[in-house]
């Protein structure tokens, strides 16, 4: 519902920080993005450094050295070396020196082993903590696939605009948990990270490895395609929201966050751009965030008021109803200080 | 003109490895993969065991990377399943084109039909151009046909295979639409929310 003569309270000056994180977000999406993209180039340059071999090369790879000697050659004079800084992708990697992996990897890796590596369990650490603390901005501010899903959903409005209209089914969002389960039995079963098979993130990081480094996508692209058309002609945001297994672990471990977007009632009209632009379908509007929330910010970036804030609290409001500067409001306020005013003078009648 | 030079670095950035292509390991046990050829002493490019009706089936290809012009060679073994005993029999390899371009394809051609030496058919080959094929291995035993395939890459592979381009074109198609659309995507989705509440 978007009231169309919702009343705006004007912004004074420049809008605070808060609203300028949506676009910090996209910021750090396309960074991740390009540093996938980016870093196994630079690990197949430092096997050609490392193999002191360039008179033996194919003047194709020759090329390759010398536009990788000259992007890489204000960074550094000892790539052989200095490259091994940051390795792997967002499943497992290392980040200047700093090991991460993901939590689903390092559950994952726990069921098919049926044991506890403690080294590859402390590279969870981080990742974990901040799930704790923030909730699902794994999903929101860093999963390359969320970079492309966001991008997908905007091609799918913009269909809506051409005059195709493309189904939405709503599911129930706790199927993910299954899948979630179902992975981590097959797991434990099989003794393979099966998980790392159909989760979005950890597909996109190996078949951009194996396109540089191997010559061609893997079943992997093709499955991840899939999803795509998925969220496309079946639900949208779909695959985040009913399927991933990742996402289903980061909400469980964010159902207590501490870092929340909340309403200011006082401050809101009502006007539903919050919940237009939720990729998740959440109802910020009305108080309704929920673990699946992802910190994302776009509802903050889109307000009109400024009515949405982050604030320190392990829980969400209840509803508060209909915002302040919204007709309904308004409406009901009128309407009761009217029967105030007939019932007093009933009284002094 | 502000929009379209953006749009032309996005564009660069996510296609580029597309356009670049495949970066290649050179070296296979320490020697340059152009110096072998099918007898060197090296892993085969393709290995493959299989299990077809009553008989064991292992080929492999040489060299390591076959190229169009130079010789490759085929090793074949079968060997019955239930006594261990090697094929001794003729075995017929065929060859046909295996592009995921179907229309472009020619006839099957017979590249040979061998005998064993020790348990071992070898077949030689020789590819004047590069791409995919199917090697088909035909024999007959105890009254029933074989026919085993397996893929044989000549050369390197080609830079974009479809899901490659299929990749290339799903980004190009979705970074574009969302720079061009920027403005009106906040707009746009408040329509389809309206709509689909039905006020």
């Amino acid at each position: 519902m978007v009231a169309p003569g919702s009343e705006d309270r004007p912004r004074q000056g420049r809008r605070p920080f808060r609203a300028q994180l949506n676009k910090l977000r996209w910021l750090v999406l396309s960074l991740v993005f390009l540093m996938l993209l980016a870093l196994p180039f630079l690990a197949v340059y430092q096997s050609y450094v490392a193999a002191h071999a360039y008179d033996l090369m194919s003047p194709s790879e020759q090329h390759f050295y010398d536009f990788m000697a000259w992007l890489t050659g204000p960074i550094t004079d000892n790539p052989e070396q200095d490259f091994n800084l940051v390795k792997g992708t967002t499943w497992s990697g290392t980040l200047f020196g700093l090991r991460l992996s993901d939590p689903l990897a390092v559950l994952s890796q726990i069921a098919a082993e049926h044991r506890v590596f403690t080294a590859f369990l402390l590279t969870g650490l981080i990742p974990l903590v901040a799930t704790l603390l923030l909730g699902r901005i794994y999903c929101g501010w860093i999963c390359p696939a969320t970079f492309l899903y966001e991008l997908n959903d905007n091609f799918a409005v913009v269909l809506r605009r051409l005059g195709i209209r493309l189904p939405h089914r709503r599911l129930d969002t706790r199927f993910k948990y299954l899948v979630l389960l179902v992975g981590l039995v097959l797991s434990a079963a099989t003794g393979a990270v099966v998980t790392a098979a159909i989760y979005p993130p950890a597909i996109i990081g190996r078949e951009i490895y194996y396109a540089v480094a191997a010559g061609g996508f893997g079943s992997g692209a093709a499955f991840f395609l899939v999803t795509l058309l998925f969220d496309l002609l079946v639900a949208r945001r779909g695959f985040c929201r009913y399927l991933c297994p990742g996402g289903a672990l980061y909400s469980l471990l964010g159902r207590y966050r501490l870092v929340r977007i909340q309403r200011v009632v006082g401050d809101c009209n009502d006007c539903a751009k919050c919940n237009a632009v939720c990729e998740f379908g959440l109802d910020p509007m009305r108080d309704g965030f929920g673990q699946e929330c992802n910190n994302c910010s776009a509802c903050i970036a889109v307000c009109p008021t400024d009515a949405l804030v982050f604030r320190l609290t392990p829980r969400d409001q209840a509803p508060q109803g209909p915002g302040h500067l919204g007709r309904e409001y308004k409406r009901s306020q009128a309407l009761q200080s009217g029967e105030a005013g007939e019932g007093g003078r009933t009284e002094a009648a | 003109m502000m929009r379209a030079r953006w749009l032309f670095v996005l564009l660069w950035i996510l296609l580029g490895p597309v356009c670049i292509g495949p970066a290649w390991a050179h070296h296979v046990i320490g020697r340059p993969s152009y110096s072998l050829n099918e007898d060197s002493n090296t892993p085969p490019s393709m290995e493959v065991e299989t299990q077809v009706g009553d008989y064991y089936v292992t080929y492999m290809v040489f060299p390591a990377f076959p190229r169009p012009g130079a010789p490759g060679r085929v090793n074949f073994y079968a060997t019955r399943i239930r006594d261990g005993k090697p094929f001794q029999g003729k075995v017929t390899f065929w060859v046909r084109d295996a592009g995921w371009l179907h229309w472009h394809r020619r006839p099957p051609e017979k590249l040979g039909v061998q005998t064993p030496e020790d348990g071992v058919y070898r077949q030689l080959f020789q590819f004047s151009e590069k791409g995919d094929y199917l090697l088909r291995a035909e024999f007959e035993a105890d009254g029933q046909p074989y026919q085993i395939d397996f893929p044989l890459r000549i050369g390197n592979p080609a830079p974009v295979g479809p899901i490659g381009i299929a990749v290339g074109a799903v980004m190009l198609i979705l970074v574009s639409v969302s720079v061009i659309q920027r403005r009106r995507l906040v707009r746009l989705k408040a329509q389809r929310q309206r709509l689909e509440s039905g006020t």
